[in-house]
């Protein structure tokens, strides 16, 4: 294992921050503090965090809908989270993108409402940095069901044929949306189809950190080398529903204990504990401190000043004034 | 010094000097390195097949990695050959593109612009031929302009490119095919968003022209003047932003409008305009609002067929006649 116990802690906080995260999320919504629904990556954390990892600052990241994991993972914090979530005239996009999570400061471009839609633009910064001749990478984290739309792959066209530094990677979490994966699939995995492009793929477990961000490693390596696109397929299971509102009648309950015996931050933990990394006591400590943290940023978050009229005509155009 | 140059060169002009003033600048599009209709044509010998990209044919999908590579430090002129075939890259546009800005708080402004084109009478039926303008009017955060002359088309485009907010610019076929000709300045020069000219003076009613109507309202004026009746010719230029000051100035003078689009009357730039003269401007009136657009149906293949479709010098002295 190539990855130092300090990284494999680094990443343990990150993905305990994920889940505290959407953990607060959900709590706020039941309690009626908030309206704005979610759709959370239980159980997904080792896949967000795992791809993001291996990423340095300037390389660009798209992340999906699924939660906050591949957010934190590139360095978004709580609190400016939390500012945008509750739509605060703080938050990075000043409260106007709410779910769609856009950061400059940490080369995140944006999330789009239509899914699949920024397939292309991940396509499109990688062309900027090749054509700027930066090193910089784009990392493009997309769900097998997006993949079916018609854009995959024109995207993965234009990535191989202009040899560009992107790597695709799919978050295999067996449903699309209200469904099953065989629902949308003829095959098992969506990987093969990068060969149709002569794009190099990988299958790997979405469940341990170190192979998620390993499997991430070598791919963005392979994208920094100026070999071209990779794309890395990541097994794992939804956890949660597809959005706060959906009880999931459709999941098979059995199927879902198979993979919770797999949670990934347990399976984290119990390799950390193994090897001494931390003790049950401070990984106690921790979690107190993450959680707090998280709890920090909603208060913050919460009494942060609105917007106010004057913000609603602004950043629609450089220039000042409506049009 | 000023020299004669037709509407095509006047385009391939301007991306040609904003490529060597700006090496962010690039192009890209289906087929751009020969070009289909010519305004790129000759561009890759100087600038390299890197800066004068073929694309896939995948409207979405290019547009979405113009607006990317925008997102990224470029200053992409992407071609959508046939404004047809951007309704193909509409999601892209109408719920990215002119968003992108706003959403993200103003963190990434997306410098790019988009070349189309459109009009019909060139016998190219349905899917090759619309002038779909009014499409993108209900789109906020784009700036959407239209030339006439070798000038603007020049001016405007260079604007367009050196905008840090996305454009796009409807460039006319028959423009670009008829080879119409004009004085172009050999020194840099720019044509800025939302500033309209009076193509022609009079004092009886203002038509506003878009585009290659204006050619239309100009034979118009010469049938109507037989009658002693003197329309002021205004071009926008611009469509968003519409420059409101010089089309009402002058229907304060005037008390009439007649608005001339080639695209369809339904919800059209025409209904816009006519619902400020109504709104903000109804004192000025002396007679109901005329809108002269396509009705409401396909584009006929039949030659016949299309002239009927089209909005042309005779429907526009129909509609000023009906008011003077
Ligand atoms: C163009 C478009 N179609 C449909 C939707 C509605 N929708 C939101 S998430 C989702 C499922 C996506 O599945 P996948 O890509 O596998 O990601 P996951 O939700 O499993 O994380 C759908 C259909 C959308 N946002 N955009």
């Amino acid at each position: 294992m190539s990855l130092s116990n300090a990284k494999l802690l680094e990443l343990y906080r990150k993905m305990l921050l994920v889940r505290s995260m959407e953990e607060t999320h959900g709590k706020l919504l039941q309690e009626g503090k908030i309206q704005l629904m979610g759709h959370f990556g239980t159980g997904q954390e080792a896949v967000a965090i795992g791809v993001t990892g291996p990423l340095r600052p300037e390389d660009i990241l798209f992340g999906t809908h699924r939660g906050v994991g591949e957010f934190i993972g590139k360095g978004m914090t709580p609190k400016d989270i939390w500012l945008e979530y509750l739509g605060k005239k703080a938050g990075p996009c000043r409260g106007k993108g709410t779910l769609h999570l856009a950061d400059r400061k940490l080369n995140i471009p944006g999330l789009v409402s239509s899914l699949g839609a920024d397939f292309s633009m991940a396509v499109g910064t990688a062309l900027a940095s090749k054509m700027r001749r930066t090193d910089q990478v784009t990392l493009y984290y997309v769900g097998e069901g997006t993949c079916n739309q018609a854009d995959a792959h024109p995207s993965m066209c234009m990535a191989a044929l202009w040899k560009l530094p992107v790597v695709f990677a799919v978050c295999t979490n067996q449903f699309c949306e209200l469904s099953y994966m065989c629902d949308h699939y003829p095959t098992d995995d969506v990987a093969p189809r990068a060969a149709g492009y002569g794009i190099p793929y990988e299958v790997v477990d979405g469940q341990d950190i170190a192979v998620t961000y390993e499997a991430t490693e070598r791919a963005v390596a392979h994208a920094r080398r100026g070999q071209g696109p990779f794309l890395v397929e990541y097994k794992t299971f939804r956890m949660a529903t597809h959005f706060t509102g959906d009880p999931g009648h459709y999941v098979n309950p059995e199927e879902r204990e198979q993979w919770a015996a797999r949670d990934p931050i347990d399976l984290c933990r119990k390799k950390l504990l193994e090897a001494a990394v931390i003790t049950a006591d401070a990984d106690q400590k921790l979690r107190a401190e993450v959680q707090a943290e998280v709890d920090g940023a909603v208060r913050e978050g919460f009494a942060a000043a609105d917007p106010t009229v004057e913000d609603l005509f602004e950043d629609l155009y450089s220039g000042k004034g409506v049009l | 010094m000023a020299r004669t140059l037709n509407f095509m060169q006047a385009i391939n002009e301007a991306i040609a000097e904003e490529m060597r003033r700006d090496p962010s600048v690039f192009v890209l599009g289906e087929d751009v390195r020969v070009s289909p209709f010519g305004q790129t044509a000759g561009l890759v010998e100087e600038f390299g097949e890197e800066r004068i990209l073929n694309t896939p044919i995948a409207e979405n999908a290019i547009t979405g990695a113009a607006m990317g590579a925008a997102m990224n430090g470029m200053r992409p002129i992407l071609e959508l050959m046939f404004c047809d075939f951007s309704m193909l890259a509409m999601d892209q546009i109408c719920n990215h593109l002119g968003q992108w800005r706003y959403i993200t708080g103003g963190q990434y402004p997306l410098p790019l612009t988009i070349r189309t084109a459109v009009g019909a009478g060139m016998r190219m039926a349905y899917g090759h031929s619309q002038s779909l303008e009014s499409q993108f009017i209900q789109a906020p955060g784009l700036i959407l302009v239209e030339p006439s002359t070798p000038y603007d088309a020049k001016g405007l485009l260079k604007s367009a490119i050196r905008s840090d907010d996305p454009v796009v610019v409807f460039e006319h076929k028959k423009l670009i095919f008829g080879g119409v000709e004009g004085e172009v300045p050999e020194e840099d020069y720019t044509v800025p968003f939302g500033q309209a000219v009076v193509r022609k003076q009079g004092q009886d009613a203002t038509v506003v022209a878009f585009g290659f109507m204006g050619y239309e309202a100009l034979n118009a004026a010469q049938e109507l003047a037989q009658d002693n009746i003197a329309i002021e010719i205004i071009d926008p230029r611009s469509i968003v932003p519409l420059d409101k000051d010089t089309i009402f100035e002058s229907v304060e003078k005037t008390g009439r409008l007649i608005i001339v689009e080639e695209g369809r009357l339904r919800g059209g730039l025409g209904a816009e305009i006519a619902a400020l003269a109504c709104g903000d401007y109804f004192s000025l009136l002396k007679a109901p609002v005329q809108r002269v657009a396509a009705p409401m149906i396909p584009i006929p293949g039949s030659p016949v067929l299309e002239d009927l479709y089209l909005p042309n010098k005779d429907s526009i002295v129909r509609a000023v006649r009906r008011v003077c």
